[in-house]
């Protein structure tokens, strides 16, 4: 067995975990963060993403014990008990999301680009999302949830 | 998909690393950004018994410019080639190769050693590295040893690394630091695509005008990346005109043994050869005398 023990969500987390098990497993199996989803299981459709390190990453291609010790942020960890993260909501607002499996991800890897870059190019948010399927809605919505996110978190805009 | 048991430890730097795979070997794997293995453990091409995962050992990661050139840590991402400042001011083809590598969220993970080991010939690290004659240092039981990336390169998914040997790192040559360089990837669409073919060239200009120190290497082209030294050939010392890149392209071709397969025709990757040699010259040029 693994011994990992890591911040999820900012709250230290501990598992004993069979060596095979991927950070997704342990997120879904060990700690019943089911937010982040089993889509392709191999990198290319971006369901798992979730935040290393500070980093948009697939939870699928890393090993659980590849994140001992590390902080790891996953959909659960964005809203609070009071509000939605600004993200979620202009996502809500512009109907971003029919099925909403391909969300958590897709609103994991915005997060990862406003993080580092609060004012991005359109051309740089279809970046930052190419790394996400989405099989029902399309992209637009969601690059333009993505901008007005990004013009709220700059406090241009008031949120709605 | 679940993988098939296997046991994992940590090792907290290069020398370490070697003796755990020599421990446990010979039947293990190394484990870094894991996009290639991960993948491969899951669909069973690998069964190792034991994963040694060196994604904790600094001694591979870091960028720097030292007595030798240009060292990059095998653990590099390609996320820290495109952001390191170095990199952005005197190698761009290296930045734009790493950005066409899968997607952010791979690119964050997946590591330049890592692309270069799995050797895939599709690999979007390995042509501008080559084409600036790029060498690795490997480490193994033994000490270490230094090789170009033709040498290190073997076949489609092979390379020279013994089961208890690790990549440490990639350096250009300080002859070539700054040198004119140029990559383009032929895929079906911007992320998340695999080269159809993939192309660099580096080049100094000589006087009057010519092509001076030229290389160009190819992807996606061969069981490996490699050197098209038929153009190159033709090309050296020659006068600098869209004529001779034309005529360097043609010969490429000679120099490549592409497959049909189902991405890509034969037929199709001779002309995108010929097309991208040219290009990747023609930019290069630009390059060079922008400089």
């Amino acid at each position: 067995m693994t011994d990992v023990t890591l911040t999820i969500n900012g709250e230290e987390r501990s598992a004993s975990v069979p060596p095979e098990t991927s950070l997704l497993r342990l997120l879904r199996d060990e700690f019943y963060l089911t937010g982040s989803k089993l889509g392709c299981d191999v990198g290319d459709c971006g369901a798992c993403t979730v935040i290393v390190d500070g980093l948009p990453v697939n939870a699928c291609l890393m090993l659980a014990g590849q994140v001992d010790g590390r902080d790891v942020v996953t959909i659960e960890g964005l809203a609070t008990l009071e509000d939605l993260h600004p993200i979620q909501k202009a996502f809500e607002e512009f109907a971003s999301l029919q099925c909403g499996f391909c969300g958590p991800g897709v609103i994991i890897a915005a997060k990862g680009l406003l993080d580092r870059n609060p004012d991005p190019t359109k051309e740089e948010i279809k970046d930052a999302l190419s790394g996400n399927l989405c099989r029902c809605t399309g992209y637009t919505k969601m690059i333009e949830a993505v901008q007005d996110a990004a013009r709220i978190l700059r406090g241009e805009k008031e949120a709605a | 998909m679940e993988m098939r048991a296997f046991d994992f430890v940590s090792a907290e730097n290069a020398d370490q690393a070697v003796s755990l795979l020599s421990e446990h070997g010979p039947n293990v794997i190394v484990l870094a950004g894991g996009t290639d293995i991960l993948v491969d453990l899951k669909h069973a091409k690998h069964d190792p018994d034991v994963v040694v995962d060196i994604t904790r050992a600094e001694d591979l990661k870091g960028i720097e410019v030292n007595d030798e050139g240009l060292r990059i840590g095998a653990l590099v991402t390609h996320t820290q080639i495109m952001d390191d400042p170095y990199i952005q001011e005197n190698f761009p083809a290296l930045v734009h190769a790493a950005h066409t590598i899968g997607a952010v969220q791979t690119r964050n993970l997946g590591t330049l050693g890592g692309n270069l080991v799995t050797c895939v010939p599709s690999m979007d690290s390995g042509p501008a590295l080559m084409a600036l004659e790029a060498e690795v240092t490997v480490a193994g039981p033994d000490g270490t040893r230094r090789m170009g990336l033709e040498e290190f390169f073997v076949g489609p998914r092979k390379t020279v690394l013994e089961h208890n040997e690790v990549l440490l790192d990639v350096i250009i040559p300080r002859k070539n630091l700054g040198k004119p360089t140029d990559f383009l990837k032929f895929g079906l669409r911007k992320g998340q695509a695999l080269a159809l073919v993939n192309a660099a060239s580096a080049l100094w200009i000589g006087e009057g005008n010519t092509f001076k120190d030229v290389k160009i290497s190819l992807g996606a082209v061969a069981p490996t990346v490699i050197r098209a030294a038929i153009a190159e050939d033709f090309l050296e010392g020659r006068e600098i005109t869209p004529e001779n890149m034309a005529e360097a392209g043609r010969l490429a071709v000679e120099d490549a043994k592409p497959i049909d397969d189902f991405r890509a025709s034969a037929s199709y990757r001779r002309d995108l050869i010929a097309v991208l040699t040219k290009r990747t010259l023609d930019n290069a040029y630009r390059l060079a005398q922008g400089r």
